[in-house]
């Protein structure tokens, strides 16, 4: 019977998952895209902190600040895990198609609507408040709206996708005997669903407080991004990157031709979930004694542990065999490593911006932890594109191109992170603008030449991501037909014909 | 040659269930964390001698009524999942029925006593937390309500059976989950103040 419907409609009213994985991905891309253009305006207006190059008040300088770190999170990095694990999730467990596949749509466009709002909140100078509390209240709300709608969206997609793995596996696979990145996904969307409701909680709070009449306390815009922020720092972070674990161990193992144990990775990937778990760390449970800030120093250092486990996991077996290395897969292969050579560093950093005599805890080695982890994130999703490109686009994948725009976005968050990092023993704050745009700082020349250096770093990146969205979009519209299993590789997910379509 | 895995069956059985649990534990969390702040604010609080709830102004009677309410609706929503169970149709109709009641009489008794009062929302955190937490849940209650429409009508056409009652045991799972959140309510808030 010949399909009436109009390509809005078919757009609109698609449930299959590698439609709804696309979706994700290209509009995570753009949402990685404005929180790259932020990150950049913030580096650049740091550059010179004595006057006000691009901003005119602290105030605008903290929006953008804050956009960044909220894109970078609600918009980008999780976006584009829900995208890889709506496609590549059903495949490898073998089920026939995504289980709740209306909700996994209804949820990307409550995502897409919320994403949409969170940025017109953002650049209608309302975001998520201000020091100075120079912010539109109404466009604060509006920003709020936007969070609970993209957090709403997230939640709908990823217990779809839990569900596929929990209830909808083939007969006869067991948990343990699914590939790493499922169990990864099944560790990651277990816990974003045990802290994206906490993030709800303190966003409801914040915007009842301020939509009722004067606000008591958590809606006065001058403290609504602390109520918020542990969700976009350590050790929430690692959370949101989880997945990333399963795809460097996936490609990893097929470059090498040498499985990693999967109940060792498992545990590694398990623990490391656990200790990610940051909705603890918030403002309200803070009681302030010597005591408490020693013992959740100690709690947050503890993350080191399940890294160490990692490493011994992925390196091990690779020592044996170096000579089996399939030259084949360097792509997604040099991307996978770099990927998790960047969490590392994210979490030797987290680790140690926590010891109390190092005074690091709100320098700018804060910003340099959030942007090696969460950029670890991303860049694992360019290995992903890389190794399952074919499967998510359905056509043949120039590797070459994803290898520059990696290598360039590798490079990017490298340097900023190593400049950054560096400039916090200086004494920067993490967020540079609340006294110090101001007033100006001391303006050392290693503060000022560390803050050129973290600019290029940020201009790499945002230079990587472009180059990542070209790719994708030529990829997208490119006439070469898939190859079938390009690395000919023995997993299910290249072995699987999907047939999603709901009748 | 490479052995191809059989596909999954299209409607699992276990599926409904599973993703409620999931959804069931993100609505613990989302009360867990406002519980969260409350205790710790509420301590803070009185550490510094201050008053948290002016006196009287919570009483127990509705925080008590509310609680006697929905203990009846698990027995009556556990009613009709024995019902469908055993494809007693009469039985299912009315428990459903009952059940769907049991929450519009909550939400009515908490509306109620929101107007009775006399506690503005920007009276201090104390009051903020408890429209916040008592609202959200009333929400919830609200959700369950739908579903039990929703369940009704399915249930007139013929389409939970003893074969097919995913649908009412999620909805009992969720009716469970929201009747043990007012459970903290009721004492921390309306007994404990």
């Amino acid at each position: 019977m010949k399909n009436e419907s109009t390509v809005v409609e078919r757009i609109v009213t698609t449930t299959e998952s590698a439609t709804l994985s696309r979706y994700w991905m290209v509009s995570a891309l753009i949402g990685l895209l404005f929180s790259s253009v932020a990150g950049l305006l913030v580096s650049l207006e740091r550059i010179d902190l004595s006057t006000a190059s691009i901003f005119s008040t602290a105030d605008d300088v903290f929006q953008f600040w804050t956009a960044h770190r909220v894109a970078l999170v609600l918009i980008a990095v999780l976006p584009l895990m829900i995208g890889l694990a709506t496609a590549i999730v059903p495949r490898q467990v073998g089920a026939s198609r995504l289980v709740f596949p209306r909700m996994s749509a209804f949820s990307f466009w409550v995502w897409l609507f919320g994403a949409l709002i969170i940025i017109i909140g953002f650049l209608a100078n309302g975001g998520v408040g201000t020091p100075e509390a120079t912010s539109e209240t109404q466009s604060v709300a509006l920003t709020l709206v936007g969070v609970l709608l993209a957090i709403i969206g997230i939640c709908g997609a990823s217990t779809s996708v839990l569900t596929t793995i929990v209830a909808g596996r083939a007969p006869g696979i067991s948990l343990i005997n699914i590939p790493a990145f499922s169990w990864s996904v099944l560790v990651a969307g277990t816990m974003w669903l045990a802290t994206l409701p906490v993030l709800v909680a303190n966003t409801v709070l914040v915007y009842v407080d301020m939509r009722g009449r004067a606000p008591v306390n958590f809606g006065s815009e001058a403290v609504v991004w602390e109520q918020l922020s542990w969700a976009f720092t350590h050790p929430q972070v690692y959370l949101w990157v989880l997945p990333l674990l399963g795809i460097v161990a996936e490609i990893i193992s097929a470059a090498f031709k040498n499985k990693i144990s999967n109940p060792f990775l498992f545990t590694a990937i398990g623990l490391t979930g656990a200790a990610g778990f940051g909705a603890y760390a918030q403002t309200y449970f803070d009681i302030g004694t010597p005591v408490f800030e020693e013992a959740f120093s100690i709690i947050q250092a503890f993350i080191a542990i399940p890294a160490v486990l990692l490493v011994v996991a992925f390196i091990s077996p690779k020592i044996k065999d170096l000579k089996g290395f399939d030259k084949q897969t360097t792509t997604p292969a040099v991307l996978a490593t770099l990927s998790i050579v960047l969490l590392l560093h994210g979490v030797v950093v987290g680790a140690v911006h926590v010891i109390g005599p190092l005074e690091l805890a709100t320098r700018s080695t804060v910003s340099a932890q959030i942007v090696l982890t969460l950029g670890a994130g991303v860049l694992a999703c360019m290995a992903a594109f890389s190794w399952w490109g074919e499967l998510l686009i359905g056509k043949s994948i120039s590797q070459r191109k994803i290898l520059i725009s990696g290598l360039t976005f590798h490079f990017g968050v490298g340097i900023f992170a190593v400049a950054d990092f560096l400039v916090g023993f200086t004494g920067q704050n993490d967020f540079t603008g609340v006294s110090e745009f101001a007033a100006g700082t001391d303006g050392s020349s290693w503060v000022e030449t560390l803050n050129v250096i973290s600019f290029i770093g940020s201009l790499l990146i945002l230079l990587g991501v472009i180059a990542a969205i070209a790719t994708t979009v030529q990829h997208v519209l490119s006439k070469t037909p898939a190859t079938g299993n390009p690395w000919g590789v023995d997993a299910p997910e290249w072995k699987l014909t999907e047939k999603e379509e709901v009748a | 040659m490479a052995t191809i895995l059989p596909p999954a069956p299209l409607n699992r059985p276990r599926t409904l269930m599973v993703g409620t649990a999931f959804i069931t534990s993100a609505a613990l969390m989302f009360f867990g964390c406002l519980f969260s702040i409350y205790f710790s604010i509420r301590s803070d609080t009185l550490a510094w001698g201050m008053e948290w709830f002016p006196e009287n102004a919570i009483e127990l009677v509705p925080g008590g009524m509310n609680m006697a309410t929905l203990s009846i609706s698990v027995a009556t929503m556990g009613w009709a999942v024995y019902a469908v169970k055993n494809d007693d149709r009469i039985h299912a109709y009315l428990a459903l029925i009952l059940t769907a009641l049991m929450g519009i009489a909550m939400i009515n008794q908490t509306v109620f006593y929101y107007m009775d009062i006399g506690l503005p929302i920007d009276h201090s955190e104390a009051a903020l937390l408890l429209y916040v937490i008592t609202g959200a849940h009333l929400v919830m209650v609200g959700i369950g309500v739908i579903w039990l429409g929703l369940l009704l009508l399915r249930a007139f056409g013929g389409q939970d059976t003893s074969r097919h009652r995913d649908l009412v045991s999620a909805a009992s799972i969720y009716w469970y989950s929201t009747v043990f959140i007012y459970i903290f309510i009721w004492l921390f808030i309306y007994i404990g103040k």
